[in-house]
């Protein structure tokens, strides 16, 4: 499964346009000919993962020129972001990349944790991993399941949707809410887990391999997907390296690198898993890196099921009271947790000044997450690294020599979730 | 048909919850088709058009942000909305009955908005999803449109940030109804260019 | 990493740690050679991110800092009177910070490269070092109008084409429609 590292060459030299390494242009020769037609993909289109534009330049069914141009979402959350609270800042995040939203969450309470210098307690950083790992499950099914819909597999939708929705109903077992959970906290979780949590999750746990085999069985060996996607799209490691590539894309082209493993957060150096390498760089590599990083998950989450079942009754948020609220029944007894409780939900805690960057391993590559801090209750400026923004500055140099019905492959296959490239 | 503005759908006998609450009694249409059937046997030509306007309704592939994923959801097995008849979401809005717009719209998308909004043939619905698309949701600022209604009309608002599929659902039944009881399209009772 | 002083960096100015984090200020003139050598002799082959940030209103706004011990919070004793802490005045009103990465498999190295900006004063462009930083850059311009020069194709990116003014400044107001009962934020 995991490939022998050493990179073969994908191609030779550097595929990555000169002029401006995100925009592939049109050779004058070409243009001379007459024969280039301009299509505009336009932020309303099917197949685009969302709202993205492409601007197209054809000669016959060649893509010959390509510019995406994007922002069609930007939101204005860092801006936002500046003006709240940190509590309530938490609550803009998820929404940023809106498919794997408990990252986003994560990396900026990891961010803001750093800052404050508070330590979580080990049931909270075992929760939260757990969390993540479903996160990245529900991701891959999403991006399966809508990747299978623009080549044409369009059975695969159902059947990945089928066990995102049993991945939702856990969700909403433990945060109440099936998307946008804003269950972490500076400090922990906002809740205990509930009873009944680790049953239905270990039920998950067992039947998800045997779904993986499922969707497997559906398109790998299908001469159609393998011929879509074998040999398209392709991305050397050097390209990658040079153009940000992270996460999937990027161990797709042979380069052996995971943020979980090398540079671990929460507690995965404490659990079992392999990264996942293959070296060719096409669209089924990519394709067969997220399968198999589903298995890896599904085996993460089993490792931490196994020890939060020991952490019963422990504490789930740190217990400093200048950042956390103090549980309610206090609040009758004790004038300082009152004041605590005050001083909290009206001011917001104030997170000391200085400056960090967290970055953790997102579905899609290399979260980031950089805020600066005045000391105040209120973040200075927060900016997220969008994995899928750098993924599609890729575009121009995975295009070379495609067809217009490859382009859907390659885009399908940077994953891109359009909310984190504009923000 | 003339409509004063200002009638909720209860006015028009329009009970929508009886889709989804059993025991509740039948919606207007139901009560008139009924006691027509019984005596006459035939309908009126626009109640069977209206009719059939709500059986294959369908939608626009609109999605922006995270309401889209929800709005994928009800596609789905579990949600299903085939039963609806409503599964074909056709990518082109010439082919489109409803425009559910699902997530937040910057000033930078508002203009293709309307512009599939204008491209969408009448009779032509609209259901802005979720909180964003209702209001602008939790951003306001510089570039998200406050609210969808700004620049194209608005039939159905559903809150939620994302509303769960049930939620949507409830939505597109309300529309489903108010469609048959004989409620014009937003476009027609607000007096927008369309 | 902890005990480089990161002199040898072309155009170096300084050099701090702060929760485990290293951040190297060099001049602005020296950046592209700064870049190239860390990119080269270092061995920082990917950059993460580049980030703008507008310090305009530092330290004035009314936030004084934080109350605890001068060494930092001290959670053992809750009662501490503290010194406050105003933030220290910055350099220059823009930081154009660079998130680099020595990406080997094993082992990670980060490090943040910064330079200072004036209003209007412009930075060099990294694209001939790390092409990644087309879009970064682009962004910098559209958000917080930092210009770069030399950079191929420096145009709006999130906003739209002929937006005026550049959102994420200090000075730019946050817009939207006024709420009723809802305070500033």
């Amino acid at each position: 499964m995991t490939v022998a590292p050493e990179r073969a060459r994908i191609y030779e030299g550097s595929r990555i346009p000169a002029r401006v390494p995100t925009i592939l242009e049109v050779s004058q020769e070409l243009r001379d000919t007459g024969d280039i037609l301009e299509v505009n993909f336009g932020p309303n289109h099917p197949s685009t993962h969302g709202v993205l534009r492409l601007v197209i330049e054809l000669h016959g069914e060649t893509v010959v020129g390509l510019q995406a141009v994007i922002g069609y979402l930007h939101t204005g959350f860092e801006k936002n972001m500046e003006q709240k609270t940190w509590w309530k800042a938490i609550t803009y995040a998820p929404r940023i990349d809106y498919v794997s939203f408990q990252n986003n969450e994560l990396v900026f309470v990891l961010a803001i944790e750093k800052l404050l210098g508070i330590e979580v307690p080990r049931k909270a950083t075992w929760m939260r991993m757990l969390l993540a790992e479903l996160n990245r499950l529900h991701s891959h099914l999403v991006w399966l399941g809508t990747s299978g819909l623009e080549l044409g597999a369009i059975s695969m939708f159902w059947y990945c949707f089928r066990e995102r929705e049993t991945i939702l109903d856990l969700f909403e077992l433990v945060t109440g809410y099936r998307m946008h959970t804003r269950y972490f906290q500076a400090g922990g979780l906002a809740e205990d887990i509930p009873r009944g949590f680790y049953p239905e999750c270990r039920k998950f746990v067992e039947s998800m391999p045997a779904a993986i085999e499922q969707y497997e069985g559906l398109v790998d060996q299908n001469q159609i997907w393998i011929e879509r996607t074998r040999g398209v799209g392709l991305l050397s490691a050097q390209d990658a390296l040079a153009l940000g590539q992270s996460g999937p894309v990027l161990r797709a082209s042979g380069v052996d690198w995971d943020v979980r493993r090398d540079e671990p957060y929460l507690a995965y150096d404490q659990v079992d898993f392999d990264v996942v390498v293959y070296p060719h760089g096409d669209v089924y590599d990519r394709y067969r890196v997220r399968m198999d990083e589903m298995r890896e998950s599904t085996k993460i989450i089993a490792q931490c099921l196994d020890r939060l079942e020991d952490m019963e009754g422990e504490a789930w948020i740190a217990d400093d009271r200048k950042v956390v609220l103090p549980p309610r029944e206090e609040l009758h007894t004790s004038m300082e947790s009152l004041i605590h409780h005050f001083k909290i939900v009206t001011e917001g805690y104030r997170v000391p000044e200085g400056e960090v960057y967290v970055a953790i391993e997102s579905p899609r590559g290399e979260l980031g997450c950089y805020v600066i801090s005045d000391g105040g209750p209120k973040p200075w400026r927060v900016k997220f690294r969008a994995p899928s923004f750098v993924a599609l500055e890729a575009t121009a140099t995975c295009l070379r020599e495609s067809l217009i019905a490859d382009m859907i492959a390659i885009v399908g296959s940077l994953d891109t979730v359009m909310g984190e490239v504009d923000r | 048909m003339a409509v004063e503005r200002g009638k909720r759908l209860a006015d028009y006998g329009l009970h929508s919850e009886r889709v989804m609450w059993r025991g509740k009694g039948p919606g207007k249409f139901e009560e008139e088709l009924g006691d027509l059937e019984r005596r006459l046997g035939i309908t009126t030509l626009a109640k069977a058009v209206r009719w059939a306007q709500t059986k294959s309704m369908w939608p626009d592939t609109f999605g922006l942000a995270c309401c889209a994923i929800e709005m994928m959801s009800i596609v789905s097995a579990r949600y299903d909305i085939a039963r609806f008849g409503m599964e074909a979401f056709r990518a082109s809005p010439r082919q489109a009955d409803l425009l559910i717009v699902s997530g937040r719209v910057a000033h930078k998308m508002a203009a293709p908005l309307r512009q599939i909004y204008d491209q969408m043939l009448e009779p032509k619905w609209v259901i802005a999803m979720g909180a964003c698309a209702s209001s602008g949701g939790m951003f306001n600022n510089y570039t998200t449109l406050q609210g969808v209604d700004k620049i194209v009309a608005v039939d159905v608002y559903v809150p939620g940030c994302p509303p769960r599929p049930e939620q949507l659902m409830e939505g597109i039944l309300r529309l489903h109804e108010a469609v048959k009881a004989g409620v014009p399209p937003a476009y027609e009772v607000r007096g927008v260019a369309s | 990493m902890t005990d480089r002083a990161w002199d040898q960096v072309p155009g170096h100015v300084s050099t701090t740690e702060a929760f485990g984090e290293t951040t190297i200020v060099v001049e602005r003139d020296a950046l592209v050679d700064a870049c190239t050598y860390l990119r080269d002799e270092e061995g920082f082959n990917f950059l993460s991110d580049v980030s703008a940030a507008d310090y305009l209103g530092w330290g004035k706004a009314g936030v004084s800092g934080y109350i605890g011990t001068p060494a930092g919070r001290n959670l053992n004793d809750p009662m501490t009177q503290g010194y406050q802490r105003l933030p220290e005045a910055k350099p220059k009103r823009f930081a154009m910070n660079y998130h680099l990465l020595a990406l080997y498999r094993g082992s990670a190295r980060r490090l943040r490269l910064r330079v200072w900006l004036d209003n209007a004063e412009s930075v060099p462009s990294v694209v001939g070092v790390w092409p990644t930083a087309d879009w970064h850059e682009r962004e910098a311009w559209d958000m917080m109008g930092v210009p770069v020069e030399g950079h191929p194709n420096l145009a709006r990116i999130l906003m739209d084409d002929d937006w005026e003014g550049h959102p994420l400044r200090k000075d730019y107001p946050i817009g939207g429609e006024p709420v009723r009962f809802s305070n500033a934020e």
